[in-house]
């Protein structure tokens, strides 16, 4: 025992505990509560009684087809997530590590996008992607060409996923770089003595030891990717064109904002942390990221 | 030696306390003196007295006359007005533009006792939540202790303003009109008539399409409410219009299938379905679109105020509407909260504050020729081309209906503008909406 004393631990501990009760949990739970009611408004008015209506949201959410949408969307953008933001991010960082001179500069150009808020580079973006007078549109008829609706049905959902990835791809970048710094150095140059090539090195040393890194990032990016809101919001509202953009984000603030509809609003967060915590358990039995401490224990 | 410096210090103690209190003591004199001298009006300089003996007071205001609104600043410039006038009283004004995120933070406040002094709101159902709480102040409770309260207020406009109830609560400022604004030399460019019937708008759509005009400038993911409400109306009549029902009235859908033959006619942007609102009036605004269905309050916004007029909505085929239906009404003004009322120090500086936002030189700024006033208000000299083409709309108006929104819930509401892209496809029809949004509204 190192301390003998107990209670100066809970100084330290109580008042973040009841921050959490208060501004998260509480709320969680009322939350959960909202989702059972009819809510005629955000919050009760004084003397205002909500209808009890049970599971009926949660019913809804099989027969709604907007959610469906949502749903689909925010798993094609976990995948997209891992595949291109964290795949992008490895790749520079690898790259970006194996240079001698100037790993500062990129580490602060692919870092840059991190510091604009999302809302200044949905704004950006929306810019680009106009129909009338957008830099895109404004290329194409210095071209000669014809205008182009950059966000019609058809490609919105790529056009929207472009700028949601690369504007993340930095975090990720800096986090994988800061492992791959963590590598001894001895590990790289005994196995270039024993003949091994650059691009060897990298499945053999930097990929096995960056596993634990490498599955944070995918816990952070599959889980970040449901909550995916502010960007897609900023550039077409609403889930725009025809709702075929919506994500789970957008679809519960349009539902709980733009419509009223507070309960099923309640109810889609609910589902997004269903969904969360799911998705990172599953994720880190895939990945395992304590799996090499397992064979250094077994040896 | 030693008590000659403790007298001198406090000597000088003594004069520093005095000086003190001589400066405080002129607080609000020199506005005091401004307005005897200036003011020529007996009862301000009365009130100036009073002033001065009046405990400092911090009120907290809230109006829909904020953000982009073509009257925030005349709204700012009357609470300048207002605290030079009264010196003892401080405004901490909250004025935003009025959407839903807006409107649910009210309601918040309202319901965790957060709410203002004073605030400019909504009358009709749009105000269902906040008046739920029961934390407003009747118009008639004031005026028995405030006869002049509401004074210059034609009693048509206090009626328009009552809330669902029947009580006069706010006291209204303007009220508004809804019309379909045309770029006339976009017509005469192409020797067009202005849409005054439906035939001539097909007529228009066709050629502007075919120049590459957009014929219609609207956002039907952002703002659709416009053509929603003009073409049910024009679809089921005034009467018709106004009912609430519990079934998808027949007449109601096939004024909403009108978006689907528009949409289909190419008569919107090419990027209706993703274009802001404020884009879309760009469109308009630029000469790019030749027609927008609007406010009164869009007149204002207009650069060119000579070549664009407004024109009554032409009756879609089998509607049931007069030519000249129009869609407006009163559905805003100023509360006083029983929180204010119940305060003695604010109690007076509220209606002092209403009094002074809803007087007859106010409301003259307030209305600047678009719109209708809740005064008496004297005709402008300087109206535009295009006010005197609103003014002369709104009164040739056959008959004036209140938007769909004064009478059912908000989220049946909401949920029909949010169901309208997908009629305009084809996704959804317009039946399914409509009963869809009746029943949210029946709950």
């Amino acid at each position: 025992m190192l301390y003998k004393k107990k209670w100066p631990l809970l100084v330290f501990l109580v008042p973040g505990f009841v921050m959490m009760l208060v501004f998260l949990y509480l709320p969680f739970i009322n939350n959960i509560r909202g989702s059972l009611y009819d809510m005629t408004s955000v919050v009760q008015m004084p003397g205002q009684e909500f209808k009890f209506i049970g599971l009926e949201n949660y019913k809804n959410l099989f027969i709604d087809p907007k959610i469906r949408i949502a749903i689909i969307n925010s798993f094609k953008m976990m995948g997209l997530t891992i595949v291109f933001q964290i795949g992008t991010a490895l790749l520079l960082a690898i790259l970006v590590d194996s240079i001698k001179h100037g790993q500062q500069f990129f580490r602060i150009v692919y870092f840059f996008p991190i510091v604009i808020s999302a809302t200044a580079i949905g704004l950006i973006f929306k810019l680009f992607y106009n129909y009338n007078g957008g830099m895109l549109n404004q290329l194409l008829e210095h071209f000669g060409k014809e205008p182009i609706n950059w966000l019609a049905p058809s490609i919105a959902f790529v056009m929207i996923s472009i700028p949601t990835l690369w504007s993340y791809v930095g975090f990720y970048f800096v986090i994988l770089l800061t492992g791959i710094n963590g590598i001894s150095d001895e590990m790289y140059e005994a196995a270039a003595i024993d003949g091994c090539s650059k691009f060897k090195q990298v499945f053999y040393i930097t990929l096995p030891l960056l596993r634990g890194v490498i599955c944070t990032c995918v816990t952070l990016g599959v889980t970040g990717a449901l909550k995916v809101f502010d960007l897609p919001w900023a550039i077409v509202p609403k889930g725009a064109p025809q709702g075929v953009t919506h994500f789970l984000g957008t679809y519960m603030y349009e539902q709980t904002f733009t419509i009223s509809n507070f309960d099923y609003g309640s109810t889609i967060a609910l589902l997004i942390v269903i969904f969360g915590v799911v998705v990172s358990w599953i994720v880190s039995r895939i990945i395992r990221p304590d799996k090499n401490l397992e064979y250094g224990g077994a040896e | 030696m030693s008590n000659m410096k403790k007298v001198l210090v406090m000597l000088l103690s003594i004069v520093l306390v005095f000086s003190f209190f001589t400066a405080c003591g002129k607080e609000g004199t020199p506005a005091g003196n401004k307005v005897d001298t200036k003011d020529k009006d007996n009862k301000k300089t009365d009130d100036k007295d009073v002033t001065d003996k009046q405990n400092p007071v911090t009120l907290i205001t809230v109006s829909m006359y904020g953000g982009t609104d073509p009257n925030a600043e005349n709204y700012q410039r009357h609470n300048a007005e207002f605290m030079a006038d009264y010196s003892y009283v401080t405004i901490e004004d909250d004025s935003q533009s009025a959407d839903q995120d807006w409107k649910t933070k009210i309601a918040a406040d309202f319901a965790v006792g957060n709410e203002p002094d004073v605030i400019q709101y909504f009358t009709d159902a749009n105000a269902s939540d906040v008046l739920a709480a029961d934390k407003f102040v009747s118009i008639d409770e004031i005026k028995a202790e405030y006869p002049d309260y509401a004074g210059d207020i034609l009693a048509s406009a206090l009626k328009a303003a009552s809330n669902p109830d029947g009580v006069s609560r706010a006291v209204p400022t303007t009220g508004y009109w809804e019309g379909l604004f045309c770029n006339k030399d976009l017509f005469d460019k192409f020797n067009l008539e202005l849409p005054t019937d439906w035939d001539k708008m097909l007529t228009a759509i066709d050629t502007f399409k075919a120049n590459n005009i957009v014929p219609i400038a609207v956002s039907l993911n952002n703002v659709p409410h416009y053509w929603v409400e003009f073409l049910m109306l024009s679809a089921a009549g005034p009467d018709g219009y106004s009912v609430v029902p519990t079934q998808a009235p027949a007449d109601w859908a096939k004024g909403l299938d009108m978006f689907k033959t528009l949409r289909d006619l190419g008569a919107f942007p090419v990027d209706t379905d993703t274009i802001d609102n404020d884009l879309a009036g760009e469109l308009f605004k630029n000469k790019e679109a030749a027609m927008q269905l609007d406010g009164s309050w869009y007149a204002g916004g207009i650069p060119d105020q000579d070549n664009t007029v407004l024109v009554s909505f032409p009756v879609i085929p089998g509607g049931k509407a007069q030519a000249g239906a129009m869609v407006g009404g009163i559905s805003s003004g100023f509360y006083i909260t029983k929180k204010a009322w119940n305060d003695p120090d604010k109690r007076d500086a509220a209606v002092k504050f209403v009094m002074a936002h809803t007087s007859k030189e106010a409301i003259t700024d307030y209305w600047g020729g678009n719109g209708q006033a809740a005064a008496a208000v004297d005709p402008l000299s300087t109206m535009t081309p295009l006010g005197v083409s609103g003014l002369e709309y709104s009164s040739a108006a056959t008959s004036i209906s209140s938007p769909t929104d004064a009478r059912i819930s908000q989220e049946a509401y909401n949920t029909l503008i949010a169901g309208i892209v997908d009629v305009s496809t084809g996704a959804k029809s317009s039946t399914d909406l409509l009963n869809e949004v009746l029943a949210i509204n029946a709950k």
